[in-house]
């Protein structure tokens, strides 16, 4: 996941983030650049966005960590 | 037709939908932006961007968000954008028109050209219009209606019904109960060529009850 591709035109204008809203709890989202991702925290869903795209579809989102918002620490516990 | 269905369609022929649509749904989009473009300064919502074949054709001093279902599609539209140098293009976003993601009363104007036809339930559609559009704000609907006699155009809407019905339209939709919607005045209704099969609907979003409920606090 931390290979994900950044295209060069990737990046997500912030006038569209103050009106886009999470499909499934209609809150506000946030932005991870390094990522590529619009995160819901109440949802716990990460919205991708690909070639600067965001997908706006639950079906296409990635579950967040139950506690953590970034995901990754795979080793051991 | 689901919108996964739709989707799946899209993906198969987004290579080969402007040549076979572009010309067809030339008379709409110009018509609409004709219209839009002798304003200025508005932020618009396209809704079923598809390929960005009407994107180099507004005002650049418009604001234009783009959405559509399909991935496959976006990104023709993206590459567009990026080949033609339009600098006018805020985002292109993929989501599902009958339930957007955005908060209310985003946009100035609101456009959705040959959309009606293709989605699951228009009357969604017709709501997440409105409800995306700011109250005095401009609906722009372009959609095909069924002839309602034999002649040239009932012709010409055989000659691609094959190609729709891959694309899942419903040729027979009604479009009084779409309008019929509480808080929608209807400025316009023009029929366009080729032979009419296309008509343009502008509509203002009058929604005087959320005024009045604005006023009240």
């Amino acid at each position: 996941m931390s290979d994900t591709k950044t295209g060069s035109t990737a990046k997500v204008d912030p006038k569209l983030l103050e009106i886009l809203v999470c499909p499934l709890t209609k809150g506000p989202l946030s932005y991870d650049a390094a990522a590529q991702e619009l995160i819901s925290e109440r949802a716990g869903l990460a919205y991708p966005i690909r070639d600067g795209i965001p997908i706006m579809l639950v079906d296409e989102a990635r579950t967040l960590d139950s506690d953590n918002a970034h995901p990754a620490k795979l080793a051991g516990h | 037709m689901h919108i996964d269905t739709v989707r799946a369609a899209y993906r198969r022929y987004a290579g080969v939908y402007d040549l076979v649509f572009g010309k067809s749904f030339e008379a709409g989009r110009q018509q609409t932006l004709d219209r839009i473009n002798g304003r200025k300064g508005l932020r618009i919502l396209e809704v079923g961007v598809g390929t960005g074949l009407s994107l180099p054709d507004y005002n650049p001093d418009h604001t234009i968000v783009g959405i559509d279902a399909s991935e496959e599609m976006l990104n023709l539209a993206r590459e567009r954008v990026a080949k033609k140098g339009i600098r006018n293009v805020e985002s292109l976003v993929e989501m599902d028109a009958q339930k957007m993601t955005f908060e209310d009363q985003s946009f100035d104007v609101v456009v959705a050209m040959y959309v009606m036809t293709v989605v699951e339930d228009p009357q969604a559609v017709m709501n997440e219009l409105k409800r995306v559009c700011k109250p005095g704000g401009d609906i722009y609907i372009v959609n095909h209606f069924s002839a309602e006699k034999a002649g040239l155009r009932l012709k010409f809407e055989r000659m691609i019904a094959n190609f729709a019905e891959l694309l899942g339209w419903h040729a027979d939709m009604p479009m009084s109960p779409l309008l019929s919607n509480a808080g929608i005045e209807i400025v316009t209704i023009a029929k366009l060529p080729p032979f009419g099969m296309f008509t343009m609907v502008h509509c203002r979003n009058s929604d005087t009850a959320a005024e009045s409920l604005l006023q009240a606090v």
